[in-house]
C-alpha cells in the first residue's frame, strides 16, 4: 500500500489546569452534556487552541520537518496524525503502516529481558510475531546488545534501553515513517548509525513526517518543512528557509531604547540568500543608528554561531574596526566573511556588549545562511572584510541628547 | 559529492501562491536525487514551462483520493453494525499478535521473581476451598447433616471460575491506568490492555482446571455425559468478565474511584455469589434471587453438570426443609447467556466509544 498523510483544516483543543475525574463528578458531568451539545468551535474560559488549522500532505518521496518552538503544538499533530488524539474539527490520518520513531521504549516491560521485550515492543509498534522472528537477529545486532539479550530490561543503562528500542523500530518496514526527537540516541557512535538509518528509511521514497529541535537533521533529512507557533502555521516552504525564519523570530529583538541598548540595529541582510560553498564570501549587510547612550564601553559586532552546537564560530568587532560608531547617527556596514566551516546552519547575529561590565547587553536581529558541502575551499580561517558607512545623526537628535 | 541549490522563494503562510523553484546541479548524491524528485514549479499564471512533478506538501487541495475513510475526524459516530466490524476485524482480530504478547508479558511477569511460581495460580482457589469447607462444616453441623465429598468438590468446581473473575476485575481495572505511559504515547487499540488481563487470569485458570482434574480423580469424582456442558458455561463466564473487564477498565480511566468500588465489591461479592454454598438453601424465592446474578447460574452450572451430573436442559427440583425448591431451570443458563453477550458488546462498544478520549483524560 503506498502510504499517505494527510492533515486537513486540523484543529484542536485542550483544557488547562485539572480534570476533575471521581465518580462525585460524573453526574454534572452528564447533565452538562445532555443538556448542551459540545461546541467544537468556541474555547471557554479554560480552554485552548493547541492546533488551528493546520493542513498539511506528505506524498510518497516526500519528508516533511515540522519545526517550533516548545508549546507550538508539534507533538500534537504527531499524536493527532497517530491516533492517539482525535481532532476537535478537521480531519486528518495515516493510510499504510505507520512507523514511529516515538517512544521508543515506551512498551517495554522492566521485567522481561531484552528478547522478550523485542518481541513485545515489536508487537505493540504493530508488528507481526512472525515478522519478528525474521528480524529478531538483526534487532539484535543493530542493538549491539547479544551478550544482554537475555538480561531483565531493569539492568539496562538508559542508552542501551534506548538502543534496543531504536533497533525494534528501525526494522519495521513501514508504509509512512513519522520520528519524533529519538534522533538523539545512545552515544555518539549509534547516534550517527540512527541517524543513517533514518536518513536511509527516508531517501526509501516513504512519506515522513519529522518534528526535531536538531535544525540541522531537519535540513539534511526533509524536503518540505512548517514552522509551527502556538499551533499556527507560521511558515511553510523549504526547510532553510523555514528555519532561517524560525531562528531569526526565535531571539526577541529588543527595543532598543527601553532596554537601555546603545544601538539599533533595523535590519541585518545576506547575500547570497541559498546555501554557500565552505569558503564562499557571504556579504552582511547591517542598517542601523547608534544611540546616544552609545559611549567608549559599548561594542557592536557580528558573530557566527553554529546552529548545530550552538557555539560561536567566529565573532567580530565592529566597533574596533569602525570607531566613528560609537558617535550617535546612522550607519550601514557591510562586513565580508569568507565562510571556511564544515556543512551546517550559521546564524549571523548582531550582540551588543559592554567591555567594561563583561556583559552582553542584547542582541540586534540576526539572519541565517548554510553551508552545504563541506568541500574545503581554501583559507585557514573565518576571514572578514569591513566596511563602515556613518551619516551624522540629524541635529535635533544631539540636542535630545544633550 | 557536490550540489549547489539555491531556492527563490516566495511563499505565503496560507499557501495561496506559490513560486518555488530549485535548480539541481549534476553529479548527484542520493540526497540531491530525491530531492530533485521534488523539483515543484508552481507559477500563479497558467503558461508556466516546468511541469509540475509532485504536489507541494502543503498543497490545500488533496490528489483526488475516492477512498478517504482512514481519515479520523471528531464525529466518528457511525452504525452499532459499522463499529463492530471495525472492533472485532480492524481491530481485534489485527492486533492479535499484541494481544497475545501482552498476555504473555502478563502471565510471565507474574511469575518472574516470586517465591511461589506457578503455585500462586492455584493459592487464591485452594483459599477459597478452604473457607468454603469451614463454612459448609459449620452449616453441616448446625443442621446436624454430614459434609460429603460432592459439597467439598462443587466449591472446589465453582472456586475457579470466582477466582477467575476476581483477578480479571482487579488486574483489568488498573490495566489502562496503569499503562498510562502505552495509552498516551502509543497508538494500538486499547481493548487489548484490559482483555490481555483477562486472558492472563484465564491461563491461572487452567492450571486451576487442571490441578483440580488431578485432584477429582485423587477423591473419586466420576463425570457423566453432562460435562459436555463445561464449555458453554465457560464461554459464557469468560465473555461476561471480558464485557465487565472492558467496562471497569474504562471507567477507572475516566473516573479513578471506580477502582475502590470494584475493590470492595469483589470482596463482598463472594457472598451473593453461590461459591460456598447453593442457591437452594435459601429456599424458593431466595433461590431466584440469588440467580439474579449472572455469574450464579454458570457457577451452579459447573457444579450441577460436572458434580451432579445433570444435564442442565432439565430443570431440577430440590425437596428442602419448607417445601420444593426449583434449583436449575435452563432459562438460567438462557438468562445468563445473554447477559453474558449483551455484557460483551456494550463493553466494546462503550469502550470504543470512549477510546479516542483516553489519551486526553487518563
Amino acid at each position: 500500500m503506498t502510504g499517505l498523510i494527510e492533515f486537513q483544516h486540523v484543529w484542536k483543543k485542550f483544557r488547562r489546569g485539572e480534570f476533575h475525574n471521581s465518580l462525585r463528578d460524573m453526574v454534572p458531568a452528564l447533565a452538562s452534556k445532555l443538556l448542551g451539545r459540545q461546541r467544537h468551535d468556541t474555547v471557554e474560559p479554560r480552554e485552548f487552541w493547541a492546533v488551528q488549522d493546520v493542513s498539511f500532505s506528505v506524498r510518497p518521496g516526500q519528508a516533511l520537518g515540522i519545526i517550533g518552538p516548545n508549546g507550538a503544538g508539534k507533538s500534537t499533530i504527531l499524536k493527532l496524525l497517530t491516533r492517539i488524539l482525535r481532532p476537535t474539527k478537521g480531519r486528518c490520518g495515516i493510510r499504510g503502516r505507520v512507523g514511529t520513531l516515538i517512544e521508543i521504549a515506551a512498551g517495554f516491560h522492566q521485567d522481561l529481558t531484552g528478547a522478550e521485550n523485542i518481541f513485545l515492543q515489536g508487537c505493540i509498534m504493530g508488528m507481526t510475531r512472525k515478522e519478528i522472528t525474521a528480524r529478531f537477529d538483526d534487532i539484535i545486532a543493530f542493538s549491539e546488545l547479544a551478550e544482554f539479550i537475555n538480561t531483565p530490561v531493569k539492568r539496562y543503562s538508559s542508552g542501551m534501553n534506548a538502543r534496543l528500542g531504536f533497533a525494534i523500530a528501525a526494522h519495521m518496514s513501514p508504509d509512512v515513517l513519522i520520528v519524533d526527537e529519538v534522533l538523539a540516541v545512545g552515544d555518539w557512535r549509534f547516534q550517527r548509525k540512527a541517524f543513517d538509518r533514518i536518513g536511509e528509511m527516508v531517501r526509501g521514497g516513504l512519506p515522513v513526517v519529522i518534528v526535531s529541535h536538531q535544525l540541522d537533521r531537519i535540513a539534511s533529512l526533509c524536503t518540505h518543512c512548517l514552522l509551527l507557533d502556538r499551533g499556527r502555521v507560521v511558515k511553510r516552504g523549504h526547510p532553510d528557509e523555514c528555519i532561517s525564519e524560525y531562528v531569526a523570530n526565535a531571539i526577541e529583538v529588543q527595543d532598543p531604547s527601553a532596554a537601555g541598548l546603545p544601538f539599533r540595529v533595523s535590519a541585518v541582510e545576506i547575500e547570497p540568500k541559498g546555501p554557500l560553498r565552505s569558503g564562499d564570501w557571504l556579504t552582511v549587510r547591517l542598517r542601523g543608528e547608534v544611540l546616544a547612550s552609545a559611549g567608549p564601553d559599548t561594542r557592536l559586532g557580528v558573530r557566527v554561531r553554529s546552529l548545530q552546537t550552538a557555539q560561536v564560530v567566529f565573532g567580530l568587532d565592529l566597533t574596533a574596526r569602525e570607531p566613528g560608531l560609537l558617535e550617535p547617527g546612522s550607519f550601514d556596514a557591510t562586513v565580508e566573511l569568507q565562510l571556511n566551516t564544515g556543512r551546517g546552519y550559521f546564524s549571523i547575529e548582531t550582540p551588543i556588549w559592554n567591555i567594561r561590565e563583561r556583559r552582553e547587553l542584547g542582541q540586534g536581529p540576526q539572519a541565517v545562511t548554510s553551508v552545504d558541502v563541506a568541500a574545503f575551499n581554501g583559507g585557514t580561517n573565518l576571514h572578514a572584510r569591513v566596511r563602515v558607512e556613518m551619516r551624522p545623526a540629524p541635529e535635533d537628535r544631539e540636542l535630545w541628547s544633550a | 559529492m557536490a550540489e549547489s541549490c539555491c531556492p527563490e522563494l516566495a511563499s505565503t503562510c496560507d499557501g495561496q501562491p506559490i513560486c518555488y523553484t530549485r535548480v539541481a546541479a549534476a553529479p548527484l548524491s542520493s540526497r540531491s536525487a530525491r530531492r530533485d524528485a521534488d523539483v515543484t514549479t508552481i507559477h500563479t499564471n497558467s503558461d508556466s514551462v516546468s511541469p509540475v512533478v509532485t504536489a507541494p506538501a502543503w498543497q490545500e487541495s488533496p490528489a483526488v483520493e475516492v477512498d478517504d475513510t482512514w481519515l479520523s475526524s471528531s464525529d466518528q459516530d457511525r452504525s452499532i453494525r459499522h463499529n463492530l466490524r471495525v472492533i472485532i476485524y480492524d481491530e481485534l482480530w489485527h492486533y492479535r499478535g499484541l494481544m497475545y504478547e501482552l498476555t504473555r508479558r502478563d502471565i510471565r511477569v507474574r511469575y518472574k521473581q516470586t517465591v511461589l511460581g506457578f503455585a500462586w495460580a492455584m493459592l487464591l482457589p485452594s483459599l477459597i476451598v478452604l473457607a468454603g469447607g469451614m463454612v459448609r462444616y459449620a452449616m453441616a453441623y448446625v443442621g446436624g447433616r454430614h459434609l460429603g465429598v460432592e459439597d467439598l468438590a462443587g466449591i472446589a468446581i465453582k472456586a475457579v471460575p470466582w477466582s477467575f473473575f476476581v483477578g480479571s476485575m482487579g488486574f483489568a481495572t488498573a490495566s489502562l491506568v496503569g499503562q498510562a505511559n502505552l495509552v498516551t504515547k502509543i497508538y494500538f487499540p486499547r481493548e487489548v490492555l484490559p482483555l490481555a488481563a483477562t486472558l492472563a487470569q484465564a491461563f491461572d485458570a487452567c492450571l486451576g482446571v487442571v490441578s483440580l482434574l488431578i485432584a477429582f480423580a485423587l477423591v473419586g469424582v466420576d463425570y457423566g455425559l453432562a460435562a459436555l456442558w463445561v464449555p458453554v458455561l465457560v464461554v459464557c463466564a469468560f465473555f461476561l468478565t471480558a464485557g465487565l473487564a472492558l467496562l471497569v477498565s474504562c471507567a477507572n480511566l475516566f473516573f479513578r474511584d471506580v477502582k475502590y468500588v470494584v475493590q470492595v465489591l469483589l470482596m463482598f461479592g463472594i457472598f451473593f455469589t453461590p461459591v460456598f454454598f447453593e442457591p437452594e438453601m435459601f429456599g424458593a424465592l431466595g433461590a431466584r434471587v440469588m440467580m439474579v446474578n449472572p455469574l450464579a447460574p454458570l457457577l451452579e452450572g459447573l457444579r450441577l453438570s460436572v458434580v451432579m451430573d445433570h444435564n442442565l436442559l432439565d430443570p431440577l427440583v430440590v425437596q428442602g426443609r419448607h417445601g420444593v425448591v426449583l434449583a436449575w431451570s435452563p432459562w438460567y443458563l438462557a438468562y445468563s447467556a445473554t447477559c453474558a453477550i449483551v455484557a460483551l458488546l456494550a463493553g466494546l462498544l462503550l469502550f470504543h466509544r470512549g477510546e479516542s478520549k483516553f489519551a486526553e483524560y487518563v
